[in-house]
């Protein structure tokens, strides 16, 4: 059989997969190779309609997000994937917990590469969300009309911190419940609300139990969910605000020192 | 603009006497700030796309390779009767407990941290400087600049300086550190 007829095959076949109404129903639009599909599969696909349709070349480039934002998304959703896997080897009871890691790393298939993988990006993260902020702030973005999606972004910067912070306790060993003392034993010196705040994060008068339950269901589900809500909003208020931020234009005294060359420039 | 055009009885002549009438001024800078940025613009598909493909790819191969190059810690099994000396936080919160050995826990751990976040919250409030030129926002850069130099120099010390009883220990005699 020759080669032609063997990709005229394919071609027809492609032709008509592609036409039927099954594959139209799914796909309200072409291959995105024309300025028309390319702005119809953002508007018509729920998770590229995150984006807009057209982008600033320059807010675009690497050297000026560091894409750290974006980053930090993708940890959370590996975080996420890679969490719900141990959530199915993982009972939060003081007398089993450890066994329970123990078994993780020695029984399960690719237990412990998924744990090591849910540490590090979890520490991962935590870098990549200071990165992002610090990024965000030598460029001034946070200002006018973005200053309440900077706000929005310091408490993720919060919530990124105490779920690593939850996460810290519930291997049960002797770094998990001693780093989380040396954190909790803070709580009490709050001003007035000190042993309100004690009680609430740890439920007893040291780290026991009723923290590890505590910690748990913060851990994998209340503070991934108070995460993904303002990660809606975050995303959400990025394009309401008027897109990226773009790097910052000159400062006026260099446009006019600039210009001022250009004419004594001219003027010879 | 608009043309406000005489009535139907139009002829020829009265043509070329049409009235004009003002009704906007729009500045000339107003028009070209609409036009820059569309023409500056690239498609998110595939140019945004392909770059968020890439990074997304990158971390995962980066994690992996962490992952099968260095083990998650696990300690012995906790014991609340055996404090471990030091007995360290996550690395994250190492400069608070670095402040920790300065000041007392209601300062150290309490205000410091509490004050830190509130003023990151409460930040594009307080600079009102409007420009994002960075010859114009000397004050917020060096003290921006000189807040992450004295928090990466806590937590360094706070993770590497220090051994039992938070005494001073260089890293290369011993290093107490737990990731």
């Amino acid at each position: 059989m020759s080669s032609t007829s063997k990709k005229s095959l394919l071609d027809t076949m492609t032709q008509k997969m592609v036409e039927s109404q099954v594959w139209r129903s799914v796909m309200r639009h072409g291959y995105p190779d024309t300025p028309l599909n390319q702005s119809l599969v953002m508007m018509g696909n729920v998770f590229l309609h995150l984006h807009p349709v057209k982008v600033s070349r320059q807010a675009m480039k690497i050297t000026y997000t560091w894409c750290m934002g974006g980053i930090s998304f993708f940890l959370f959703l590996l975080l996420t994937l890679t969490g719900v896997f141990l959530m199915f080897f993982y009972i939060p009871e003081t007398h089993v917990a450890y066994q329970n890691i123990n078994q993780l790393d020695s029984a399960v298939s690719f237990g412990q590469l998924v744990r090591n993988m849910h540490r590090w990006a979890a520490h991962l993260m935590v870098v990549s969300v200071a990165l992002h902020m610090i990024r965000v702030f030598y460029h001034g973005a946070y200002k006018p009309p973005r200053e309440f999606n900077w706000v929005v972004g310091v408490f993720l910067f919060f919530v990124t911190l105490f779920l690593s912070f939850t996460g810290y306790l519930l291997p049960w060993d002797q770094i998990a419940i001693w780093a989380i003392t040396v954190g909790t034993n803070l709580a009490p010196y709050t001003p007035i609300l000190g042993d309100t705040v004690y009680k609430v994060m740890v439920g007893g008068s040291a780290v026991g139990q009723p923290t590890l339950i505590r910690f748990y269901v913060a851990h994998v589900i209340l503070l991934p969910l108070a995460a993904a809500l303002l990660m809606a909003v975050h995303f959400w208020r990025i394009r309401k605000d008027g897109g990226e931020a773009g790097p910052p234009p000159p400062s006026r005294r260099e446009i006019e020192s600039s210009a001022e060359r250009s004419t004594v420039g001219a003027a010879r | 603009m608009s043309i406000e055009q005489e009535p139907r009885t139009q002829t020829q002549a009265s043509a070329t006497q049409r009235r004009y009438r003002t009704l906007a001024v729009v500045r000339q800078e107003a028009i070209t700030r609409v036009e820059k940025p569309l023409e500056d613009s690239v498609f998110v598909w595939p140019h945004l796309l392909v770059r968020e493909f890439f990074a997304a790819t990158i971390v995962t191969v980066m994690v992996t390779l962490l992952a099968l190059q260095i083990n998650a810690p696990l300690e012995l099994p906790a014991n609340p009767n055996v404090t471990p000396n030091p007995a360290k936080a996550p690395w994250y919160f190492l400069g608070l407990q670095e402040l920790l050995h300065y000041f007392p826990p209601t300062t150290g751990g309490v205000l410091v941290p509490g004050l830190v976040l509130v003023a990151l919250a409460v930040l594009p409030y307080i600079d009102r400087n409007p420009s994002r030129a960075y010859a114009d926002r000397k004050v917020a850069i060096i003290t921006f600049t000189m807040f992450l130099i004295f928090w990466a120099v806590v937590t360094l010390a706070g993770s590497f300086f220090r051994g039992p009883g938070w005494l001073w220990v260089w890293p290369w005699v011993n290093m107490y550190f737990n990731l």
